[in-house]
């Protein structure tokens, strides 16, 4: 059994990618050798994230053998209008999402500095529901992503998130978040873009297994690709196990 | 026959990377690759003339398996550079050169025609880290050059844009692209195939760099034909360095 923590569905506005409908992309996914994903709409990355969550809530209805919907927030305000509105987590929860992501580099704001942030945090924190935050939606230069600072000062803000950390791919960006495995227990690292050398075992061999969560970006990514490092990386069983399913499935309930 | 066409030897501090040929013929043997294409790191950000001096020494440990790529650690050395060609071709049996380009201090500038003019005289392949714009300007100085775009755009430099390389060496008959890169987008190998053939593919890891296993993946686990995948995955680069 393999479960992804970081698959997509929608459009790619950059080039090509011709799997966009639930059906399709439940297929290519079993092609590539993973069971079931959670899932996020490109929609909510590009256009509106509210619209793209009512997509990937009707991608998970459609399909919820496979598909597992996760929730995109960003800010209320937008055409410089504050809106009288405020995040409710227990909401999306009761709705049948898993888990929220976010996107700050997406949605042009400071994750340090908005108040809306700490209030999904808090939130996020009270009903240990897990929190996926991008550096990097895929792992291409073209693509924006969040500085690192960024990332691991709100992480550092607030701990008691059920984090998973995602995007992550240069040394110093794993180390760090090897530090924050090691340091908070509800910190957890996807997979999708962590390319380095045995960079996988390192990580395991430094921080244990239990907080590695496997993720592809698909169908962005390359979903069998993104399974090879971890089918041949210099691990247990156990781990490759965990790291696959076991973990995310504990940490998502499923 | 599998082959590796970008694998780096040796010491750097920024890549934090110190592996010798024993290493890397260990993991070559584990991914069933036969021939790694190897440039020393020291020859390539420090010292030519040193560096290339210890690939030929893991070279002669490993004959049948290591192919040398001279390398230059600057372009701006002038004949110094092309003597040192001449004893990587003639003194070493390297069958390459491996370039290195950055935005502050890119290849594309009139001191790399003479070298690119001199690989053409020894029919050497030019591995070349470099943008697309950087190649088509290369290319257009040597036409005749047979130039491998390192990473095929999908490296930072040249903002991961492969669709930008394919658009260049649809241009130019004697640039190929070479796909070592942390990149995995869908699609990628398929359209290259698509918009270029796959004679123009060139099959890479950048071990010790990168991860190889999902790199022969996303080569090997595509809907490209297995006689195109062959030619990618080592007959394109045997039949540039003359060993096929």
């Amino acid at each position: 059994m393999v479960l992804d923590v970081n698959a997509f569905i929608g459009k790619w506005p950059y080039w090509p990618v011709p799997i966009t409908s639930p059906e399709a992309i439940a297929q290519k996914l079993a092609e590539w050798g993973i069971d079931r994903a959670c899932i996020c709409s490109t929609r909510s990355l590009f256009v509106n994230w509210e619209d793209g969550n009512v997509e990937a809530g009707r991608a998970a209805c459609e399909r919820p053998d496979v598909l597992i919907p996760f929730a995109c927030l960003g800010t209320f305000e937008l055409s410089h209008r504050a809106a009288n509105r405020h995040h409710d987590l227990a909401q999306y929860r009761a709705q049948g999402f898993r888990g929220a992501r976010l996107y700050p580099q997406h949605h042009s704001y400071h994750p340090l500095f908005e108040s809306f942030i700490d209030v999904i945090c808090d939130q996020a924190a009270a009903l240990q529901f897990p929190v996926l935050l991008s550096m990097r939606a895929i792992m291409n230069w073209g693509v924006p992503s969040l500085e690192f600072s960024s990332m691991f000062g709100l992480v550092e803000r607030h701990p008691r998130v059920p984090w998973i950390l995602s995007g992550v791919n240069y040394l110093h960006e794993i180390r760090a978040s090897a530090a924050f495995l090691k340091k908070y227990e509800m910190v957890h690292l996807e997979t999708s873009c962590v390319m380095g050398y045995e960079a996988i075992s390192k990580v395991v061999e430094e921080c244990g297994y239990e907080q590695i969560l496997f993720g592809s970006a698909a169908p962005l990514q390359h979903g069998r690709a993104s399974l090879e490092k971890i089918w041949n990386a210099r691990i247990s069983d156990a781990a490759r196990e965990a790291i696959c399913c076991g973990n995310a499935r504990r940490l998502l309930q499923v | 026959m599998l082959v590796d066409a970008h694998v780096h030897i040796g010491k750097s501090t920024r890549l934090q990377i110190d592996v010798d040929g024993e290493h890397l013929v260990r993991v070559a043997d584990e991914l069933g690759f036969e021939k790694i294409c190897c440039t020393d790191l020291t020859a390539l950000f420090y010292d030519m003339h040193e560096g290339n001096r210890l690939l030929y020494e893991e070279m002669k440990k490993f004959p049948d398996r290591i192919i040398g790529y001279a390398s230059l650690h600057s372009t701006r050395f002038g004949d110094e550079a092309l003597e040192e060609l001449d004893r990587c071709a003639n003194d070493y049996g390297m069958r390459g050169l491996k370039i290195y380009s950055t935005p502050q201090m890119s290849i594309a500038e009139p001191a790399t025609i003479p070298i690119l003019e001199k690989t053409v005289e020894l029919r050497f392949p030019v591995l070349a880290h470099a943008t697309p714009l950087e190649c088509e300007y290369l290319m257009a100085a040597v036409p005749e050059c047979r130039l491998m775009m390192a990473h095929a755009a999908a490296q930072p430099f040249a903002h991961g844009d492969w669709n930008r390389a394919i658009m260049a060496a649809k241009t130019y008959p004697n640039l190929y692209l070479e796909t070592a890169s942390s990149t995995i987008d869908t699609g990628f190998l398929e359209t290259c195939v698509r918009e270029l053939g796959p004679e123009k593919i060139i099959f890479g890891t950048d071990i010790p760099l990168l991860d190889p296993y999902f790199q022969l993946s996303k080569v090997r686990d595509t809907n490209v034909a297995e006689d195109g995948l062959k030619k990618i995955l080592g007959g394109n680069i045997l039949r540039l360095l003359g060993l096929a």
